[in-house]
C-alpha cells in the first residue's frame, strides 16, 4: 500500500512539472509542449542537485514502462475517422511502413558509423 | 463521473490483459499497442458509445503522456556522461534522422498520390504525440489525424526496429536506441529497454530531440515537400 502512495507521489511530482512546463510555454508563447520543458527543468534541478533522484524514479520508470496505455484512448479516435481510413487506410500504412524503415535504417546506419568511425581516431578499437 | 470512471477503468483492464497475451506469445503483431485499441473500439461500436464520451475518461489517461515525457530525464540524467561522450554522433545522426522523416514522409505520399491535407499530417508522425500534434496544427495538418499516425508509427516501429537492427546487426547500443527513438518515438523507446537500460537512455534522448528538431525542421522543410 505504502509502495502504491509513494508512486502516485512520484507521478504527481512529476506532472507537476509538466504543468509548470506548460505553464512557462504559453506564458512566454514558445512553440515547444510544456511537457519537454518540464523534462528539462528536471534535468536542471537534477544536475545541480536542487532535486534529489529517488524522489522521482521510481514513478518515471513506472510512467515510462506502461507508456504505451496512454496512447491507447487517442488509438481508440480511429473510429471517428471510419471513411477517410477506409478510402486512404492502405496509402496510410504505405507511407507510413516505408517511412518508418526509411528513417530507422539510415539514422542507425548513419549513429554505427560515426561511432566507429570516431572510436578508431580515439584509438578506441 | 460514472462513465468517467468506467472508461479509464475498461481502458486499463484491456491494456493488462493485451499486455498479458503479448508476454505469453511475444508476437510482435499482438502488441497491447494494437490489441487493446482494436478491443475497445469494437466495445464502443458494439455497444453505441460515442467516442467522444468515451474520451471524457480517456484523456485522464492520454494526459499521463505527460509526465511520462518528463520522467525521461531520469535515464537522460544517469546517463549523461555516455551522452556527453557521444554528443557529436548523436547530433549527427539526429539531424539526419529528423530531415529523412520529414523528406521520406513527402515523397512516399507523393508516390501513392495522397492529398496536401493528408500529407501535412503525415509529416510530424515520427516524433511524441503532443508535439506531433502541434506541429501539425502548425503547418496546416489534422492534429487528430496525426495523433493516429503516430500511434500507427509507434506500432510499425514496436514491429519493424528490431528486424531493422537484426538484419542491418546494428551492435552498438546507442545506435539500436537512436534509431528506435528517432523512428518511433515512445513506442520505440520501449522497445528500446526491453533491450537494456543504456539502449532505453539513448531512445529516450532521440526522442525528445527528434521532438525538438522536428518543431524547428518542419516549418522550413514544408514548402518544399510539397512541391
Amino acid at each position: 500500500m505504502k509502495k502504491i502512495f509513494t508512486l502516485v507521489m512520484e507521478v504527481m511530482i512529476l506532472y507537476l512539472f509538466a504543468i509548470a512546463g506548460n505553464f512557462i510555454a504559453w506564458l512566454f508563447h514558445l512553440p515547444i509542449s510544456g511537457s519537454i520543458i518540464g523534462l528539462f527543468i528536471v534535468l536542471i534541478l537534477l544536475r545541480f542537485h536542487l532535486l534529489n533522484l529517488s524522489l522521482i524514479e521510481n514513478g518515471a520508470a513506472f510512467l515510462m514502462s506502461e507508456m504505451l496505455l496512454f496512447f491507447v484512448p487517442s488509438a481508440v479516435a480511429i473510429i471517428q475517422y471510419k471513411e477517410q481510413i477506409l478510402q486512404h487506410g492502405s496509402q496510410f500504412l504505405i507511407v507510413i511502413v516505408l517511412s518508418t524503415i526509411t528513417v530507422m535504417v539510415i539514422t542507425g546506419l548513419v549513429a554505427q558509423y560515426y561511432i566507429r568511425k570516431w572510436a578508431v581516431k580515439k584509438g578506441e578499437i | 463521473m460514472f462513465a468517467i470512471i468506467s472508461s479509464i477503468f475498461l481502458t486499463i483492464v484491456v491494456y493488462i490483459l493485451s499486455k498479458k497475451m503479448y508476454k505469453k506469445t511475444k508476437i510482435a503483431l499482438l502488441s497491447p499497442l494494437l490489441i487493446a485499441p482494436c478491443i475497445i473500439s469494437s466495445l464502443l461500436v458494439g455497444l453505441h458509445i460515442d467516442y467522444n464520451d468515451y474520451d471524457r475518461g480517456g484523456r485522464y489517461l492520454s494526459n499521463l503522456l505527460q509526465p511520462a515525457v518528463v520522467g525521461f530525464a531520469v535515464p537522460l540524467y544517469k546517463y549523461r556522461n555516455v551522452l556527453k561522450k557521444y554528443l557529436k554522433v548523436i547530433a549527427v545522426s539526429m539531424t539526419t534522422g529528423v530531415v529523412v522523416a520529414l523528406v521520406s514522409c513527402g515523397i512516399f505520399s507523393h508516390i501513392v498520390r495522397l492529398q496536401n491535407t493528408y500529407l501535412l499530417s503525415l509529416l510530424p508522425r515520427s516524433i511524441t504525440t503532443p508535439i506531433a500534434m502541434a506541429v501539425s496544427f502548425d503547418i496546416g495538418g489534422m492534429p487528430t489525424m496525426t495523433a493516429i499516425f503516430v500511434i500507427v508509427t509507434g506500432l510499425s516501429g514496436l514491429i519493424l526496429g528490431p528486424l531493422v537492427i537484426k538484419y542491418l546487426r546494428i551492435k552498438e547500443k546507442l545506435a539500436r536506441g537512436l534509431l528506435l527513438g528517432m523512428g518511433a518515438h515512445g513506442a520505440g523507446t520501449s522497445k528500446a529497454l526491453e533491450f537494456g537500460t543504456e539502449e532505453g537512455a539513448a531512445a529516450s534522448l532521440a526522442m525528445v530531440l527528434a521532438a525538438i528538431f522536428t518543431l524547428i525542421f518542419a516549418p522550413i522543410l514544408t514548402p518544399l515537400v510539397l512541391l
